[in-house]
């Protein structure tokens, strides 16, 4: 295969019912499997059929892989922590991992840290317009659509529209736009994210460019990807055809809507912080940042936090223990050892009981040492992240002065 | 290869009720992930439940029932055990034996021991710890509408455009509640509280701080009902079609001066007529109140205020209104529903002959107790044998020192529990209790939502689930025919028989997070979000106001005791600290008591931050250290109830008389001594 943008799907009738877009992923991951390519496979299932309710779900048994069929937009799970907390960090298993561009982007950043095993990890990448919150697509589907949420059997983003497929069959859908006038609106972090599709993936897998056509659009994007793809391919558990120059231009054209929508959108949020004097913005965040009721949720859902022994920890005796609000410097210690790094997976702001915009404050911040530093979070993985790294450059910078000019302190 | 498992539960640390999944590696609890899907948590915890069954693991668990042998705990099998309990019980008067039960258990453990005590005992001595927190609030609320749970649905409180928070902290103590207001206020609502101290809800949350003298939450309210009314603002079509006693308060309102109010409750009459003009503005006005409130001898009388300005204003029967008490136990609301309280068999049925007889046909047993039964407190006092399930009265009960000698003059005392409590290490007895995360049974948060308990792992050592053991202990005693419950499920089937408005929920349809909010009188019907929508709970559907006076708290400070000290809770404990302050990451936060005093009264005594303070009252002394801050008034002390070496129940004690029998567990009378240097 020299190509690396294709359409496939499963030969395999059944298959490819069960999967979104015939069911390529379900075939290839099942294919893996048979062949001991991989020791597990890390998807999400849905609990009590319900769309709103995921559990992650190691599978071993490849007749099983099927249950896990299908992209679910109304349950973003955090893969990247089952990985690192619970399996660690793939040192010593092979598992092909499903995953938003996010939890990509996240591996990545692990790898650079040596806390999770690259090699072991098959990355398959699924292209991703957004996600909701549970309660929140749950609520959209009984008030909005005016649906039973028990009935949805699939959802997807398309073309500025959000069309449910109810399990009838029939479809309705609804205004992206219009939505969010009623109140629901994507993932906060999701309406920024220009990371559409998971290059830094194996394989970056989507339905853009696949014209109607039961089938799934891949984009192979490392040697492992072709090597998993070849397997399949061989094993009649894919069939595969290069995409036509109208099927790549169609898929190129929806990303790049979608990308400049999410950089809109992203400006649109700096601009409004730029308009800010620094008193204000202080004050902005101080407010918020005085709710914290130090339950740690976003420092546990940080697919980059991995540290075993938490600086934020009373033990380590840095912030004291017992206080509400605990000290600022909680805040600051986590922003300082994460925020050149984040992957705005908004995973945070998720877990937060006091409704603090953690993803605002990180991803602003984010965006400013990019640009500085010339750092992309979790895209190249021999880029190391700037604030642990010091160059030769920096190196032989003389001694910074830091006393300030107008400081009476001298 | 490993086996990762998610199984999805309910956190045992407060009334929330939140969703959690236990993360099983390899068959062992790995870690804590908060439930995505769950209505009222919504994929977030706080960090109590972030820990929540890390200490189901713990080196202090119980793992054999215990016998006392000269001054010790000796390891002995359970037919060892339950062979002596059923002995002595058996020989034991009818009424002489005490059943104290827990909010810790499962509805299925509780349905079990109001079963055992009538049928094996004969008594209705049962109470529980909701005798220390909602005693006052059941009275106040079936006086006036009729049913005294938390009419509003947890997530419907967003909906509310003003909130008054009435002597409760629920940034520390119901996070998840808390989440909810901020998200009102975001929208708009106004957030009013009402609490003696600068807690982090006021300074978090709060729009406006009525910053109350202790106790007086009464003569407060019935001032802003008294501006209501002068200012037109009662909704007379409500109190028309839905109320009566109107003509009765307002008589009684007519005669309140504001000016003496002021005097009486520190509030200026400006603030209160903000609070009054928020509160009788609002779409929906949602009140929420707890101990602050309830743990008063006037505790009825205040709640009875709250019910009727909800009343005036119309703000029953819609999402996001009403007044609604918070339950602290993770099973709050079913120990009220399972009948394990002294005045009612399982659903809220009045003890009396014609129950008794009821529930003797559907038990097939005879000779049913049909009279009200001894109350916590009583029972502490009065039974020579003690059933204590799941409860740590020697750190929960007013009057420590009174209850430990109490305590040694008992013929038996049997302790059923997880760890050994402060109470267990007093008992003859101790049988090992399989926790939440080892057993399978259903538990009913703050607002009647019924969720399941999901067993992960197999209970430790040769600990059995409180229903089983219950069960052994009742075959023992020749009732096992009563008791031949194999799965906990058979138990719940049983328990909506005779409960009315557990009827229509089954294992099967709890298996949605977020479960399922009683009544629920059919397998089809959904549950009940908001209730008196269209009825109140009282016989002619009406809701009654109840002119109720300010009472004064039965011990105000004097010259030999000048200071009031007040109790409460902290973030990162829950109650007596029996799962808190065995789970590390809580315990490493804090794990020591500390008094709160002002910097005026730290001026006076000389008492500075962080020294060692000996706080005394009538009734014993405890010793600490000060935390001096502005959050806390002249003349008032506050101190967590959370911590053995600094009980703060050692210095409570008066509790008022019947109905409730509350103790005033926030308003004690004390002096604070600094302790010198030299150790004297």
């Amino acid at each position: 295969m020299e190509n690396n943008l294709y359409l496939a799907w499963s030969p395999d009738a059944t298959i490819q019912g069960m999967g979104s877009s015939g069911g390529a992923v379900t075939a290839l991951l099942r294919c893996a499997l048979e062949n001991q390519m991989v020791d597990a496979v890390l998807a999400v299932k849905k609990r009590n059929n319900s769309r709103f309710d995921a559990v992650p779900t190691l599978i071993t048994d490849p007749e099983l892989v099927h249950e896990t069929a299908g992209a679910m937009h109304f349950a973003p799970l955090n893969m990247v922590k089952i990985i690192k907390e619970y399996l660690d960090g793939a040192m010593d298993m092979r598992v092909a991992v499903t995953c938003k561009p996010c939890d990509a982007r996240a591996f990545i950043e692990l790898a650079k840290r040596n806390q999770v095993r690259r090699e072991n990890l098959f990355l398959v990448g699924l292209n991703c317009s957004g996600t909701y919150l549970p309660t929140v697509a749950e609520q959209m589907i009984r008030e909005a659509f005016g649906e039973n949420p028990q009935d949805l059997a699939g959802e997807e983003v398309d073309e500025g529209k959000l069309i449910i497929t109810l399990k009838d069959g029939s479809t309705k859908e609804k205004d992206l736009e219009e939505l969010v006038r009623q109140g629901y609106e994507m993932r906060e972090n999701c309406l920024r994210c220009s990371y559409k599709v998971p290059r830094m993936a194996d394989i970056a897998c989507g339905k853009w460019g696949n014209n109607g056509k039961s089938a799934t659009f891949i984009e192979i994007c490392s040697p492992k990807g072709h090597e998993f793809l070849d397997a399949a391919a061989q094993n009649g558990a894919l069939v595969m055809e290069p995409a036509t120059n109208e099927q790549i231009e169609k898929r190129k054209q929806k990303e790049t809507e979608a990308v400049e929508n999410a950089q809109a959108r992203e400006k649109q949020e700096i601009e409004a912080f730029k308009r800010y004097s620094s008193e204000e913005r202080l004050k902005y965040w101080l407010g918020h940042l005085s709710r914290c009721i130090k339950c740690f949720g976003c420092r546990d859902a940080c697919p980059i936090c991995f540290c075993k022994e938490c600086y934020l920890e009373p033990y380590r005796g840095c912030i004291p223990g017992g206080e509400t609000p605990p000290d600022i410097m909680f805040q600051l210690i986590r922003l300082s050892h994460v925020a050149d790094s984040c992957v705005n997976c908004g995973q945070c702001q998720d877990a937060c009981p006091m409704e603090i915009p953690l993803t605002r404050l990180y991803s602003v911040l984010n965006r400013e040492l990019a640009d500085i530093f010339d750092y992309k979070p979790g895209v190249d993985i021999d880029q190391p992240p700037p604030l642990t790294t010091v160059t030769e450059q920096e190196l032989s910078i003389d001694a910074p002065d830091i006393i300030g000019e107008n400081s009476s302190d001298r | 290869m490993n086996a990762i498992e998610h199984i999805p539960t309910v956190c045992p640390c407060c009334g929330c009720g939140c969703g959690i999944e236990l993360v099983l590696k390899n068959g062992e609890i790995a870690g804590v992930e908060p439930l995505k899907s769950h209505p009222v948590c919504k994929g977030k915890n706080c960090l109590k439940g972030k820990n929540a069954y890390l200490y189901a693991n713990s080196e202090e668990r119980l793992t054999t029932p215990l016998i006392k042998k000269n001054g010790k705990h000796e390891a002995c099998s359970w037919d060892e055990a339950l062979d002596w309990i059923a002995q002595k019980l058996s020989e034991a008067d009818r009424d002489a034996v005490g059943f104290i039960n827990s909010g810790k258990c499962t509805n299925e453990d509780l349905y079990l021991i109001q079963k055992f005590a009538r049928i094996v005992c004969k008594t209705n001595n049962l109470d529980n710890a909701s005798r220390f927190c909602h005693s006052t609030s059941v009275p106040a609320l079936l006086s006036t509408v009729g049913a005294g749970v938390m009419p509003t649905s947890t997530p419907s409180i967003e909906k509310a455009d003003c909130v008054l928070i009435m002597g409760a902290n629920i940034q520390e103590t119901y996070p998840l509640l808390a989440q909810k207001v901020i998200i009102a206020r975001t929208k708009g609502a106004k957030i009013i509280t009402a609490d003696l101290r600068r807690t982090p809800t006021v300074k978090n949350l709060t729009d406006l701080h009525l910053q109350i003298h202790p106790g007086t939450d009464a003569a407060l309210i019935n001032g802003m009902m008294k501006i209501i009314l002068d200012q037109g603002l009662a909704n007379t079509d409500f109190i028309e079609k839905r109320t009566s006693g109107f003509d009765e308060l307002k008589a009684y309102l007519d005669t309140l001066d504001l000016q003496e109010i002021e005097k009486i409750t520190g509030i200026k009459t400006e603030q209160m007529k903000d609070a009054a003009l928020s509160y009788a503005s609002a779409h929906n006005a949602c009140i929420m109140f707890n101990a602050g409130i309830a743990q008063h001898a006037g505790g009825v009388e205040t709640i009875q205020t709250l019910a009727d300005m909800a009343l005036l204003t119309g703000n029953y029967g819609k999402p996001g209104s009403g007044v609604n008490p918070l339950r602290g136990h993770s099973n709050g609301e079913g120990f009220g529903d399972m009948g394990t309280v002294p005045v009612f068999y399982p659903g809220f049925q009045k003890v009396n002959e014609e129950t008794a007889g009821r529930f003797a046909s559907m038990w097939d047993a005879a000779d049913l107790p049909a009279k009200p039964g001894l109350t916590y407190m009583e029972m502490v006092e009065k039974c020579p044998f003690l059933y204590i399930m799941g409860a740590n009265p020697a750190m929960s009960a007013p009057d420590i020192n009174a209850l430990r000698k109490a305590f040694e003059k008992k013929e038996l005392v049997i302790v059923q529990d997880i760890f050994m409590t402060e109470t267990a290490q007093m008992a003859d007895v101790v049988l090992a209790g399989a926790c939440g995360a080892e057993k399978d049974g259903t538990q009913t948060g703050v607002d009647r939502r019924v969720q399941r308990l999901r067993k992960a792992i197999a209970p430790v050592g040769d600990a059995l689930p409180d229903w089983q053991i219950l069960c052994r202990l009742a075959e023992k005693m020749g009732a096992g025919e009563h008791f031949a419950f194999k799965t906990s499920e058979e138990i719940f089937e049983e328990i909506r028989n005779c409960v009315p408005q557990y009827r229509g929920i089954t294992y099967e349809r709890l298996e949605q997070a977020g479960g399922i909010q009683w009544p629920c009188p059919d397998e089809g019907h959904p549950g009940t979000e908001t209730m008196f929508v269209e009825k109140f709970g009282t016989p002619d559907g009406l809701a009654h106001f109840q002119a109720a006076p300010y009472k004064a708290p039965l011990e105000p400070p004097d010259d030999a005791y000048p200071y009031i000290l007040t109790t409460g809770r902290l973030n990162f404990h829950f109650h007596t600290g029996s799962m808190t302050r065995r789970t590390e990451r809580l315990q490493n936060e804090i794990s020591e008591a500390f008094a709160e005093i002002s910097p005026q009264d730290s001026e006076n005594t000389g008492i500075a931050d962080g020294e060692e303070v000996i706080l005394r009252s009538r009734r014993g002394e405890v010793k600490t250290r000060a935390r001096v801050t502005p959050d806390i008034k002249a003349g008032q002390v506050f101190l967590p109830w959370h911590f053995p070496q600094c009980l703060a129940n050692i210095l409570t004690g008066p509790s008022a008389g019947p109905p409730s029998r509350m103790p005033e567990f926030k308003f004690s009378a004390i002096q604070i001594e600094k302790v010198e240097s030299d150790g004297k």
